[in-house]
């Protein structure tokens, strides 16, 4: 009797501890995983789920295999009962150390496995630390190419290759954004042309060469990586510029203080993005392993804000 | 008649190639001056655009050479499982590691390309405002565990250094399956898909 009371009372704390409530007020379970989630907050979204927005996930830098990447992973799995996002952005740097069959399994399918099983799609770019070949990759959605552009909604996404960004990538790139008529580009890719990261820093060979094409051709937004941790910039010459690479490694404190370049930064722990972007508006929420939004708001889009300003 | 008509055709033509020219989307305007004017052939002399081109179909030849021996392969398709990825690769590299064990370094970067690239590293990274990427290019990235040998695999477990973009314009260009890649002071020629080390030359970066 006291043992299968024992037992009642272990199942009943299990229970509990697998439900949790949302900012809604809606419970919902956290499904098991390998490794226990990091996430002490309660889930709590800032974005508004308006009907028809494009939802999806920014990350960077994840592949490590390690416990803090799998802890990211789990609350990004967690955040799709709440947000179902469509697909995620990676930022590169998706695979470190190796790249044997058994490094994309530890390194990517089992963590987000969840999500691969619920049909999230990610979209990769390569980092200074994966090898072409991953073009091929089914669940990177690369085409078999380096750089390569797709539209969801009103938004067109342009994944470049920032390790080799010669003069055949910036031809296709004007090609691709001189008859582009979305209404939100969006580039991505590894290296940040902005940043105020105390170990790289900008990279202003790259943006000497990409930025004057996305000033000419309208592109909104730009998500980098590389360095270990989140930040966005100031916008600079109009467009909106983030980091997000701290989701498999942290590089704690490396964000200059004081940096002019800084709207908001946060390197004390890994995090990722949730955006949506609904008609003219793209909100962002920026989450921490321990489940924190560290950075949220909502950004206009840049042309038919002029084109308002201008009635 | 015939020459109102002919001398009309000339005015149609000639105002449709400039009202083409006019509002061409090309890349003239949004890339850079350095990138259209200075390009790898900007400037050169005969007996340097004589190099580049010894340099450029030496590329091709091994291009040609690793195209024939791929083809022999199963086709890795654009959704394949790491499985594939890495038999592909792995195989790939036995056959062409087979089919060119003559090679040597100096097959394609000869003394003349290499001097030439050479100059052209040290101009890119004159002046106070290159100083920090010749730093990036030999500070910031470990290559030390990449072995200059080749025919020999570029270390998948190694860091990649990004190629400052830059200086790519202005050296000679590459086909898709050929890329450079500094290690520490030296520069290598590695294919993108096996990932051998083609060819090397040292002390690129001055």
């Amino acid at each position: 009797m006291r043992r299968n009371l024992g037992l009642m009372l272990i199942i009943a704390a299990l229970a509990f501890g697998a439900l949790r409530q949302d900012s809604f007020g809606q419970s919902y379970s956290t499904s098991g995983s390998k490794t226990s989630a990091a996430a002490s907050a309660p889930l709590r979204l800032s974005l508004p789920m308006k009907e028809g927005s494009v939802r999806f996930v920014v990350i960077g830098d994840t592949g490590t295999g390690g416990k803090e990447q799998y802890q990211v992973a789990d609350l990004m799995t967690q955040y799709r009962q709440v947000y179902p996002f469509e697909f995620v952005l990676m930022m590169g740097d998706n695979l470190y150390k190796g790249e044997k069959a058994e490094d994309y399994k530890k390194k990517f399918e089992i963590p987000y496995q969840r999500l691969l099983d619920q049909k999230v799609k990610f979209y990769a770019t390569l980092g200074n630390h994966d090898e072409s070949n991953q073009r091929f990759y089914e669940n990177f959605n690369m085409n078999g190419e380096e750089y390569y552009r797709f539209k969801k909604g009103n938004v067109a996404f342009y994944s470049l290759n920032s390790n080799y960004m010669d003069a055949k990538q910036l031809k296709w790139l004007e090609e691709q954004l001189s008859k582009d008529d979305s209404e939100w580009k969006i580039a991505f890719f590894h290296h940040p042309p902005y940043s105020s990261g105390g170990k790289h820093g900008s990279e202003t060979e790259l943006r000497e060469v990409v930025e004057p094409l996305f000033l000419k051709y309208g592109v909104n937004v730009v998500f980098a990586g590389h360095e270990h941790f989140y930040e966005r910039i100031k916008p600079q010459k109009g467009i909106y510029y983030f980091i997000s690479g701290a989701g498999g490694k942290l590089r704690s404190g490396d964000v200059k203080r004081g940096s002019p370049l800084t709207e908001k930064a946060f390197d004390k722990d890994l995090s990722f993005m949730l955006i949506e972007i609904a008609k003219n508006e793209l909100h962002f929420q920026v989450i921490s392993r321990t489940g924190e939004t560290v950075d949220s708001g909502v950004l206009m889009n840049q042309r038919k804000k002029s084109m308002a300003a201008a009635k | 008649m015939k020459r109102n008509t002919l001398l009309s055709a000339i005015l149609s033509i000639s105002a449709a190639v400039a009202l083409c020219l006019a509002f061409s989307p090309a890349l003239s305007t949004a890339i850079p001056a350095f990138a259209q004017n200075q390009g790898p052939q900007a400037g050169l002399s005969p007996g340097d655009k004589q190099v580049v081109a010894t340099f450029e179909a030496r590329v091709k030849e091994y291009v040609k050479l690793r195209e024939s021996l791929e083809g022999k392969l199963p086709k890795l398709s654009q959704d394949a499982t790491p499985e594939q990825i890495e038999k592909h690769k792995t195989t790939f590299q036995e056959i062409v590691r087979a089919a060119r064990s003559g090679a040597k370094r100096g097959d394609i970067f000869t003394p003349e390309a290499a001097a030439l690239i050479r100059a052209t590293i040290k101009r890119e990274f004159k002046g106070t405002d290159r100083q920090e990427l010749r730093k990036t290019v030999l500070v910031e990235a470990d290559t030390k565990a990449i072995p200059l040998r080749v025919n020999y695999p570029y270390p998948e477990s190694e860091e990649l250094l990004e190629m400052p973009p830059t200086l790519l314009l202005k050296l000679p260009q590459l086909p898709k399956q050929v890329k450079y890649r500094f290690v520490g002071r030296n520069m290598l020629l590695v294919d993108r898909e096996n990932g051998l080390i083609i060819d090397y030359m040292l002390d690129a970066v001055p």
